[in-house]
């Protein structure tokens, strides 16, 4: 039914008018009688239908007295009904961009690429891109054939806390795939714990690397220098270390990143100054003691400001109350790394004063051993041979316990005897350089006797070295003084011994390695720790012979890694001689006590490379003696005095 | 069919790489920069997706992600089966492409979704998978290191056009190495910002 004929129908409807008594049904519903009237198209007129109307409306009604009043017709009223007509489509629905907002973050190397009006950086509804660092020009880099191997992925370092600083860590690419892309000339591949190195390095604000001698602390650190250049982190860089390694430090340099610029501090104080102070040297180094000295003469607003400080050979600023270690840290920098293989040499406070130089805990402060090993945990890495080098060859170390000789015997109980009563007699007046002498003293009748020239030491090494020259190999003996070498020297002749201590010039050293390496019939070295135990490479000597003990275990890990390093073929061997019931032995009961509280600092994996010296209680202690004061008598507690030696 | 009846909304004009740092790379003709698309399912919140773009040998350029994306009971039903193609590939692909400032020469990614991408971009759009999986057998491939991209059906000459420049990508080259950076830096957004 159209909307129209309904309402045609209803006017209709509403003009229906009854006359005649409308029929009720018995059960009291009003029927009309209408339904044909409304069906139809041909209507009947009106009073037609009046009429019928009138005679079908008829009422069955109860009698009941009130029929007067039902005989009145009942007035019936229609009403119009509106209907919804007009339909409606819901939910409408048009496809709509959903609202998104976007982070950004556009890396060095990319804002080359920016178009030239690129204003996309910012946007209303997107976060600011955040550049890092200075535009860089990308490499043109040619097809370099990788080989499949496992990644190394940079992490982003823990206190970086903003999203983009995590995510420039995170989306750089594998170490491996990233340095093959360099055209890097490296000498040979790096080992997958010196890929994690360098990254660890490349990621870190505050390090301390501290991995044991001969693992490639140089190499790692070098190329996390020049990762943390190519990649825009930094452009100003100083490296300090000791003197003597400046020249060690610019070969490595031109081995592992020859493209590099190094510029070494020296000359006069100008030019020092000068150097210091010019913008625009990607890598300066220089030596503790130009830092010391320079950076003090420059005026506070002149100070330079490096993106990256490195400290080898960090074990320099562990006296905190030092001019080195101030100096170090009243260097302006955004990232400070200390190299070192002996973080701790005497005691735990020397790494709070390394992490102080890191400036990882406040100044000043002292942290305890827990708080030490929670900090070691997050700033230092340090991996030893025994973990990472699975593969390398043992290093093999024997004790050899010696009898002294009778000759032996007879003067070391001497002079430890009248030694005793002259301490004794020194009563108040006696300091730790008393007792140090008469140590020396001794340790020296333990290597020979010096009226009879008996020695248990060399009798063992006299046998030891007939072996060791009857196949051909090679030996490095290590001893604290230059007068043993000498001593020792013509007694070996057989073996065509090689000296290399202090006493020879530097120009003849490197010819006297030369030749110990090419020389068949030169079956051993003789070296004085202080001259051979650090920056070089003799790792085609299969024996180490420690002659005399050092007093830090550290020294002679220095010494015994000559051989043993990175490009060691062979196990080595490593002999310390010992005299039984001498100064040596109590020695060294005294230092592997100590190895064991700071190892826990470390770690447990770093059992053998924990070095440690002896303070001053201990060395009154080797002889039952105590301190003495003015006020008296009393033990000495653990003050920074380390003993001096007169080694060459 | 769905396009058909609704009006047609994209404006994929920025898409479109500009004559001087696009595809023909002029004035750079040995640089190619490729883009790395992933997305990421966050519960409860919808998608999010990122675009990593890096020089030819993998170097980060630059990255953009999208706050989480969820679609409505509506669009889930009129979508339909095309719901996925339709957020991850029109919609959080189209706003990436558009919001990075480095245009990326080819688009690289892990989900066949994404390949939808292609019909509202005039960059080519490629599904990495590994040379021995099944995925690589189909359609219109070209290999490249040790993966095979699948170009999208209806734009296969797409293969051609990279077969061009695919000597200046190293033979080396892992290109499904960037899409796990990509993941990565997804869930640490995630980690970061969304998760708070």
């Amino acid at each position: 039914m159209s909307e129209f004929d309904f309402d045609d129908d209803a006017k209709f409807a509403d003009d229906v008018e009854f006359t005649g008594e409308p029929e009720v049904s018995a059960s009291g519903y009003l029927d009309t009688g209408l339904e044909h009237v409304a069906s139809g198209d041909s209507r009947p007129p009106l009073a037609e239908s009046i009429a019928e109307a009138k005679r079908s409306t008829r009422i069955d009604v109860a009698q009941t007295g009130f029929n007067p009043a039902l005989s009145r017709m009942p007035s019936i009223e229609t009403q119009t009904v509106s209907l919804n007509t007009v339909l409606d489509f819901v939910p409408s629905w048009t496809a709509r961009r959903i609202p998104m907002k976007c982070i950004g973050l556009t890396l060095p190397e990319g804002i080359e690429f920016l178009p030239p009006k690129a204003d996309s950086t910012k946007s209303s509804d997107g976060v600011e891109l955040k550049r890092i660092g200075p535009a860089k020009k990308v490499e043109e880099e040619s097809d370099g054939v990788e080989k499949p191997r496992k990644v190394t992925r940079i992490k982003p370092p823990a206190d970086a806390l903003s999203l983009q600083d995590r995510l420039f860590y995170l989306l750089q690419p594998p170490l491996e795939s990233w340095l093959a892309e360099q055209e890097l000339i490296m000498p040979f591949e790096p080992f997958g714990y010196q890929y994690e190195g360098i990254a660890w390095l490349f990621s870190s604000h505050s390090a301390l690397l501290a991995d044991e001698m001969g693992l490639g602390k140089t190499m790692q650190t070098i190329t996390a220098i020049r990762l943390l250049l190519r990649s825009g982190q930094a452009r100003r860089i100083v490296l300090i270390c000791p003197k003597p390694l400046i020249p060690n430090w610019q070969r490595e340099f031109k081995t592992w990143a020859e493209e590099l610029p190094v510029v070494t501090v020296e000359g006069n104080g100008q030019r020092r100054r000068m150097l210091w102070t010019m913008p625009g040297i990607p890598i300066l180094i220089a030596n503790y003691e130009s830092m010391t000295r320079d950076i003090a003469d420059i005026p506070e607003d002149e100070q330079p400001k490096f993106d990256l400080l490195v400290l080898d050979e960090a074990q320099r600023v562990k006296n905190r109350e030092s001019r080195t270690a101030e100096a170090a840290r009243s260097i302006k920098r955004r990232r400070s790394w200390a190299l070192t293989g002996t973080p701790i040499e005497n005691r735990p406070e020397e790494l709070g004063a390394l992490f102080e130089f890191l400036e990882v805990v406040p100044k000043g402060s002292c942290p305890d051993l827990r708080q030490l090993q929670k900090l070691a945990k997050k700033y230092i890495l340090r991996r030893t041979k025994d973990v990472v080098m699975s593969d390398m060859p043992p290093r093999i170390d024997r004790d050899a316990e010696l009898e002294l000789t009778d000759a032996q015997e007879y003067a070391y109980r001497t002079a430890e005897k009248e030694g005793i009563i002259q301490l004794n007699e020194l009563g108040d007046t006696i300091t730790v350089q008393h007792v140090f002498e008469l140590v020396l003293r001794l340790k020296q009748i333990t290597n020979y006797d010096p009226f009879t020239g008996e020695s248990a030491k060399l009798e063992r090494l006299l046998a030891d070295m007939e072996e060791i020259g009857a196949s051909g190999g090679k030996a490095i003996l290590f001893s604290q003084w230059t007068k043993t070498i000498d001593w020792l020297a013509p007694k070996l002749k057989e073996f065509n011994p090689l000296i290399y201590h202090g006493g020879v010039p530097t120009k003849q050293r490197e010819p006297i390695l030369a030749k110990f390496k090419e020389d068949p019939n030169a079956h051993i070295l003789l070296m004085s720790y202080g001259t051979g135990a650090v920056g070089l490479n003799l790792q085609f000597a299969g024996y180490v012979f420690l002659f005399d003990r050092w007093w830090n275990p550290a020294i002679e890990d220095q010494a015994i890694n000559r051989a043993h390093r990175i490009g060691v073929k062979n196990p080595v061997i490593v002999t310390r001689f010992i005299s039984k019931n001498t100064i040596e032995e109590r020695i060294d009961r005294v230092l592997s006590e100590k190895r064991a509280l700071f190892a826990a600092i470390l770690g447990d994996g770093d059992n053998n490379n924990v070095s440690l010296g002896l303070n001053a209680t201990e060395i009154f202690g080797l002889f039952d003696l105590k301190a003495r004061h003015k006020g008296g008598s009393k033990s000495i507690g653990p003050k920074p005095v380390e003993p001096q030696t007169d080694a060459a | 069919m769905i396009r058909q009846i609704l009006p047609e909304q994209f404006n994929t004009s920025a898409c479109v790489p500009k004559k001087d740092d696009g595809m023909s790379g002029a004035g750079k003709s040995e640089t190619l920069r490729l883009g790395f698309m992933e997305t990421m399912e966050v519960d409860g919140r919808g998608h999010i997706g990122g675009l990593l773009i890096t020089n030819q040998n993998g170097r980060p350029l630059e990255f953009q992600c999208t706050t989480p994306v969820k679609p409505n009971r509506t669009q889930e039903i009129l979508f339909g089966e095309t719901l996925r193609s339709w957020l991850l590939g029109e919609l959080i692909g189209s706003t990436l492409l558009d919001r990075v400032a480095i245009k990326p020469n080819i688009i690289i990614t892990s989900d066949p979704n994404l390949l939808e991408l292609r019909n509202h971009t005039s960059i080519p759009v490629a599904c990495a998978a590994d040379a021995k999986s099944k995925l690589a057998e189909q359609g219109c491939t070209l290999r490249i290191g040790g993966s095979i991209l699948r170009f999208h059906e209806g734009h296969q000459l797409d293969a051609e056009s990279l077969n061009k420049q695919k000597h200046l990508i190293p033979d080396a080259a892992d290109l499904a190495e960037p899409l796990e950076r990509v993941r990565e830096a997804l869930a640490e957004t995630v980690k970061t910002v969304f998760a708070r």
